[in-house]
This record gives C-alpha cells, structure tokens and sequence, in this order.
C-alpha cells in the first residue's frame, strides 16, 4: 500500500515539476481562436471516402466496391482485420482473399498510424464527435454529467467477441457492428439496424462522452494494433512548447499527451490509442506539435 | 472534506467495477441470445455458391459486394427485422430471381469464399428445389394459356386503358408464337403494309380496352391458345437439362387426367420459375436447400415434404 502511494507521489511529483522549456512570455498574446486546417482535411477525407463508397455503388463507378467491412479498391481486395479474424474463427477456413485483404490494410495503416482508421475513416468516429460537441455543451450547461468507464472494456471486447465467434461458429459482432451498419446504409439504404446506432449516440450524448470510441469499439482495437508498431505520429517539440496543455484540452484521448507535454520524456506521441487526428495539432500556437514519422525523422 | 475525498473515489471504483461486468456480461449474453435465435430462423434462398447455412452465416463478412455485382439486382441484405443475420445476402425469387448469369459474378466478387468459389457453372449451383405447392391453381394443370389467361385479367381490371408495360411484354411473346397465317389476319385488321414484329407491337400498345377484347379473342383462336402454360421450363435458364418436365398424370381429388410439371434433379432452385408464374400467387415455389431426391419426385409427396 506504501509502495504505491509512493509510486503515486513520485509520478504526481514529476506531472508537477515539470515546465516548458519554452515558456510562454509574459507579454505575448493570448492564444487565439483554434486553426481548423487538419480537422478540415481529415474530414474532407473521410466524407470522401465514404462518398466513394456510396458512388461506387450508386454510379456504378466500380472503383471501390463494397463497404468497410469489405471491399475492393480497383479488384484489390481490403478487408476489416476484426471482421476477417472473427470469419477465419466462426468458420475454421481460412481463404487467400482473406490474407491478401488483411495484410493490405495492415501495410496501408502501417504507414499511415494505426487508429488513424477511426479518426480519418470511420463514419461512427465522425458521428460522435458531432455528438460529442453536443454533450460537452450540455454538460457546460449542467444539464448531465459524464460517466467514465474502464478503458479496459474494449479489450474484453475484443477478447469476448473473437471468443464468441470461436465458441459460437457466427460472427457475433457484425450484427452489432456501429461501423458496419453505418457503411452498409451508406452504400445500400437504410435499415433498421441504425435504431441501434441512435441508442449509441444518444448514450454517448447524455451519459457518457464518446463512449463507443473510448472504451467499447473492438474494431478500434485491430487498428490500433497496427498503430503500435506504425511509424507515424504526432512529433513534441520539446524546445517551443510553452506548456500550455491546451492540446490535451482538445485531444480525443487527453492521455496519450502525458509523456510528453506532462511528463516531457517522449518526444512523439507513442500511445497506440493515439488515433493521428490532428486536433493538437491544430490548436498548438507554439507549433510544437507536428505529425511526423519516427525513426524517418532523426535519419533527415 | 477529508471524508468526502475519499469516498469519491472508491465509489468511482465502484462504478468502473460494476459497469465493467455490466457491459462485458451483456455482451457475452448477448451472443448467446442471438445466435440460438439466428439458427431457429427460418431458411433464406441465398446467393449461389452458398456454403452450407450454418457455415454461410459464420462465413459471410456482410460486406455486400455480391450485392453490387449482381446484374439482375436481386440480391438483399437482412435487416433485425428479419432476424438475427443482418447484413446476409438473401434473395426474393418472386420479386426477382437469380439468372445464373455467365461466371456467376455474385461468387467471384465474395471475399471469404462464403458463396463457394468451386462453382463456376450456374447449372451446377445448389440453391434449393422448385416445389409445385399450389397444383389447383397452376395453369398447367387447369390446361389453360398464360398468355390468354394474363390478357383476361389485364382487360378484367377496371381502369381507363389496360397496363402498357404487362401489355407490351405478353403482346412481344404472343407475337413471337404466332404462325404465319394468324400475323396476315393482324395485318389485315390494322391495314398494316408489312407485318414485323414491331410494326405490330407499335399499333398494339395504343390499344384501348375495346381492342383489348379483340385481342383476347384473337388470342384465344391462335394456335398458341390451345397450349396449356408451361412458362416455368420456358424461363428456366437451365435450358439443355430441363428441370422441369410435363407428365401425364390422374389428379387423386377429380379423377381426370392432366398434365403436371414435375421438378428434376437438374433443378438448382434458382427461382426464376416462380418469379415468371402468371398465377397471382406462384404455383411454384422454390424451397431452400432442399435436396433432390428419387422419392420426393411426386407432387403430392413434395407437398407433404413442404409442411
């Protein structure tokens, strides 16, 4: 019990201790209003895709057919590691389509950061983040109040639904699956299934913020496997930051800037939770926040 | 204060704790509800290709692309409202049936091989069986014309002209079994200088109902009319197996002799015979995966094998 407190004292010590290098002086400006540039382009990217998705389709255009659980990008195929691992699982066969789906996105989200999926892909992540927008407003207003849970549920997620597929010889999740649903409306129509996606968001709205996203998704999870090992992330410039920490007021994942902008350890954001959003970024006056690509960075 | 800081927490504990079990509980019981529910549903006609149903639905990644490639555009995805399979591919034969097209793109396209990628032929697909499940009203037996029949009930119905796109369609197949002789008469009736197919069809689609009934009973004196309807193996796209054949047969309830379709092994239950039946409700319908068997030939046996 000591032991711990004591850890704690050390960790609390350290968060307090330390400060910017570069602080801010006493007479510059306030920060200003938030730059939008990267939140633009990646929802500009993600609508895109999405719109590709659904035109593909509905001009019979053929470039990328499909939805994102599965699809093929010029006869490419690409496939949802999550929904191809429950497939093999449920079905005990695994087929060469399969690998080839995975492995592409695998590579593709090796080099572009993992959980960058949800952020720039995934049409759920967009619909709570409007939500989101909604609920800090009304907690403003006092008219709710945030519940948190254990981050941990998305592994047990992860885990539970993988075993169900094993146990059960059915891909359970798919049925429940807010990303899946929400593509298949876009390139098909509209289904009775997005009732469920309205339960979800007005969860997220009035209980708990962004709730999917933050502890449930196990779609996230696959991704951020990748994003473990992925290259590219978000680069702290130790030197010009003024330790403002208004980059962890806006960041989706407040905690994945600890190491660097509480702690100064890290000099990139290396939490694979970490989904390459670019809020920090985009907030960040000092400039000290960048994306870039580890490794590839010190070599230059 | 002191007291208030530290039951904050352990009740945030508290909360994280329970709410953990809470959500990881429903989630395995939520598998364990559905997927007893998925399996009791009832059967679905699937794509071709399709693996066994249990092992489809543990295949299947419910990614629509043998929706999008799908020339006829029959193929649907489940909602909840059909069950627990949502997002399978499933077809309506009455609504539109499977063609069998060339290369049967719907297996090709299947990313997980769900829709079996041994098959290559659409004769040699295994959707289902072809079950006659209503003989009372199948026009073969009655031994009446699907074309006469269909004009009937086109001039029977009560608007101010007879429905141009069913007129234009039973018009182009009435005018494709007319002989020689019967197309003069037409001619002669419309003053008409050559007698094309299309000629005809151009001065046929403006007819009012008046024409309607000259029609039908032109139709009725063609040679055609004497045929009784055998539109399920016309249609059928397996066209050197025959599926479906005609045999003489003694109805069991009436005692007089007529002529029954009967459903063979070469039948893949594409469904495109109980989407083509002129009846109002199909006379035949296509049982999922049912399998073909020597005993079950008999109509009336099938009939029992339906219920």
């Amino acid at each position: 019990m000591t032991n711990i407190s004591v850890r704690n004292d050390k960790k609390q010590a350290k968060i307090s201790t330390f400060k910017g290098p570069g602080m801010r002086p006493e007479n510059t400006p306030q920060p200003g209003h938030a730059k939008h540039k990267w939140r633009n382009i990646r929802w500009a990217v993600l609508l895109f895709f999405n719109f590709f998705f659904f035109a593909s389709f509905f001009f019979d255009i053929q470039l990328l057919e499909g939805t994102l659980s599965g699809s093929r990008l010029l006869g490419f195929h690409l496939i949802d590691p999550l929904a191809a691992f429950q497939v093999v699982l449920s079905s005990k066969i695994i087929m060469v389509n399969l690998i080839i789906g995975v492995v592409t996105i695998f590579l593709f989200y090796l080099m572009f950061g993992g959980r960058s999926f949800c952020s720039w892909i995934c049409p759920y992540h967009w619909l709570a983040e409007l939500g989101e927008k909604i609920h800090l407003n009304l907690k403003k207003k006092k008219i709710i109040r945030n519940h948190t849970f254990d981050r941990k549920i998305r592994y047990y997620f992860y885990g539970i639904f993988l075993a169900l597929a094993g146990i059960t010889g059915y891909t359970v999740f798919e049925t429940i699956n807010p990303v899946a649903i929400i593509s298949r409306f876009i390139v098909y129509g509209p289904s009775l299934m997005l009732l469920w996606v309205m339960v979800l968001l007005i969860f997220e709205i009035l209980y708990s913020r962004r709730a999917w996203c933050r502890y449930f998704c196990p779609v996230g999870v696959s991704y951020q496997l990748i994003g473990l090992v992925s290259p590219l992330r978000i680069k702290w410039d130790k030197e010009s930051c003024s330790n403002c920490k208004r980059c962890q007021s806006v960041c989706l994942i407040p905690h994945v800037l600890t190491a660097s902008v509480n702690q100064g350890k890290a000099d990139y954001v290396n939490s694979s939770l970490c989904t390459r959003c670019g809020l920090c970024v985009d907030i960040c006056d000092d400039e000290a926040l960048s994306y870039g690509v580890k490794y590839l960075d010190k070599l230059i | 204060m002191t007291e208030k800081q530290s039951k904050t927490p352990i009740s945030r504990r508290k909360f994280l704790k329970t709410s953990t079990l809470v959500v990881t509980g429903a989630a395995i019981a939520y598998g364990a509800v559905s997927v007893p529910l998925l399996r009791s549903d009832r059967l679905r006609l699937r794509p071709p290709g399709a693996l066994d149903e249990n092992l489809f639905l543990a295949s299947c990644i419910k990614c629509g692309q043998c929706l999008q490639v799908c020339p006829p555009q029959v193929i649907e995805l489940d909602d909840i409202s059909q069950g627990f399979g949502i997002g399978s591919p499933y077809i309506i034969p009455r609504e539109g049936a499977c063609i069998l097209c060339n290369g049967l793109p719907c297996v090709l396209a299947c990313p997980t091989g769900a829709l079996n990628h041994d098959l290559s032929l659409g004769k040699d697909a295994e959707m289902g069986l072809a079950v006659i499940t209503n003989p009372d009203t199948c026009l073969s037996v009655l031994g009446v014309n699907d074309l006469v029949y269909r004009l009937e009930n086109l001039g029977k119905k009560k608007t101010s002209s007879p429905d141009q796109t069913e007129l234009k369609e039973i018009l182009t197949s009435l005018i494709k079994k007319l002989t020689q002789d019967e197309k003069k008469a037409w001619q002669t009736k419309f003053a008409l200088a050559d007698i094309s197919d299309n000629t005809l069809l151009s001065i046929l689609k403006q007819s009012e109902h008046a024409d309607l009934k000259w029609i039908i009973n032109f139709a009725g004196s063609s040679g055609q009319a004497q045929k009784a309807c055998q539109v399920c193996l016309e249609e059928c796209p397996i066209k050197d197996e025959k599926p479906i054949v005609f045999v003489s047969k003694t109805n069991p309830n009436t005692g007089k002799k007529h002529i029954w379709p009967s459903v063979m092994k070469t039948c893949v239950g594409c469904g495109v015979c109980e989407e083509k039946c002129p009846t109002p409700a199909a006379s035949v319908k296509i049982t999922p995966r049912l399998e073909w068997s020597e005993k079950q030939t008999g109509i009336q046996t099938r009939k029992e094998n339906l219920t």
